[in-house]
């Protein structure tokens, strides 16, 4: 599957909700095992909300090398690609299994009573 | 109906002295049903971040059943004009029609609109002629401010929107913008996530402003957007400053400085400083990055 990032948000990356139409069609074709490449050919401007639920949810379900194998993003201009890889480092350490996750909640709670 | 004059000095940006006064104001009407007259004839000059505030506190004011007036008599001209020109006086329903001058408008948003927010930011902050930056650097400076607007969105839970309004300093070459809430603040979503009421302050601005922390995992990964914010400022010698209740955040090229105040307010302010001059920034490389993603 190929998608333009352009045609089904327009120039800006920014909103959760934006995020999250991106994530609701790669998701199931990645899940399946097939390949999905996303291009951001005309895509100017970049936050973490829209990376966070587009590309950094993957993670929680799909495994680091599956997805380097299956999806592919292109035409990423280098400022949006340097937020995405600081959403993919923070997704991973976070999904990196379902007990590292819960164990990293417990840890951000003890931090809040300990400060 | 309680009936109170409050007395507008004049209200810079360059100490937290200059927010405290601020705050002092939103203190003597944070009550129901005020009756509020608006009173300049001690303000010489209002800068950005008492624009956005007392835009604020006049739709709280609003909210809570009171009135608010503006004693329109005691502005002295430059103020009154200036106010005119940035459409505080017009948005709120007094006389005045906004012109293009030199300021940058006043805004009042409710709810986040991504086109109307980005617009503003790119064309009437960033996108006067007065900041030299290539439209790289614009669109990577909108994205990392977009950062201020999510958060105050998803977590300021302000009942009556957020307030904005922005500046430039044509002769120490700076452009701010100040974004206002009137919700809960950011150390008391940082407490009831802990579950811990003890948390002062300035730990849980700092506990904000880690990497990967959020209040509102859902099982989803967060809390990127302050993280990349300040590593922008810190390395482009800005300077963003964070007030929310008694905490007080300052990040700059030094560092980061957390503290507590002897003022409160219960929402969250910011106020952040950019040099308009492309030489500043340190842009990431244009080189294709091969390496795999995940």
């Amino acid at each position: 599957m190929k998608l333009s990032v352009y045609e089904l948000v327009g120039e800006n990356c920014l909103t959760m909700e934006d995020g999250q139409k991106i994530y609701d069609l790669i998701y199931p074709e990645l899940q399946a095992g097939r390949t999905v490449e996303l291009d951001f050919d005309k895509a100017k401007i970049f936050a973490s909300p829209f990376f966070n639920f587009s590309i950094g949810r993957l993670l929680k379900d799909i495994k680091p090398e599956d997805l380097n194998r299956l999806f592919k993003v292109i035409n990423l201009v280098p400022v949006g690609r340097e937020v995405l890889k600081r959403v993919i480092e923070n997704s991973k350490q976070y999904y990196s299994d379902e007990n590292t996750r819960k164990a990293l909640d417990d840890v951000l709670l003890e931090q809040g009573e300990d400060l | 109906m309680k009936k109170i004059s409050l007395s507008i000095p004049k209200i810079n940006d360059y100490t937290t002295d200059d927010f405290d006064v601020l705050f002092n104001l939103w203190n003597q009407v944070n009550n129901d049903n005020m009756d509020v007259t608006y009173e300049f004839s001690q303000c010489n000059f209002l800068r950005h971040n008492a624009v956005a505030f007392l835009g604020g506190l006049t739709r709280l004011i609003q909210a809570r059943g009171g009135t608010v007036r503006f004693a329109l008599g005691s502005i002295p001209i430059k103020v009154k004009d200036n106010l005119e020109q940035n459409g505080f006086i017009s948005t709120l329903g007094f006389e005045g029609t906004p012109r293009t001058g030199n300021s940058i408008p006043y805004r009042e948003d409710l709810h986040q609109d991504e086109t109307v927010l980005v617009d503003y930011l790119k064309t009437k902050w960033l996108g006067r002629g007065w900041v030299h930056v290539s439209d790289r650097l614009r669109d990577k400076i909108v994205g990392r401010v977009w950062e201020i607007y999510a958060n105050a969105f998803e977590h300021g839970k302000s009942p009556i929107g957020i307030f904005s309004c922005g500046q430039h300093y044509p002769r120490r070459h700076e452009l701010k913008l100040t974004v206002v809430d009137f919700g809960v603040g950011i150390p008391s979503n940082v407490r009831i996530y802990a579950r811990n009421q003890n948390i002062s302050a300035d730990k849980a601005l700092q506990w904000a402003f880690k990497r990967g922390t959020t209040t509102k995992p859902n099982g989803t990964s967060r809390g990127m957007g302050l993280d990349l914010l300040k590593e922008f400022v810190k390395l482009n010698k800005g300077k963003l400053e964070v007030f929310s209740h008694e905490g007080y955040a300052i990040i700059d090229s030094e560092g980061e400085r957390f503290m507590n105040r002897g003022t409160f307010f219960e929402g969250t302010l910011v106020n952040i400083t950019f040099i308009c001059d492309e030489s500043y920034y340190h842009m990431a490389s244009e080189r294709v990055d091969e390496e795999p993603l995940f």
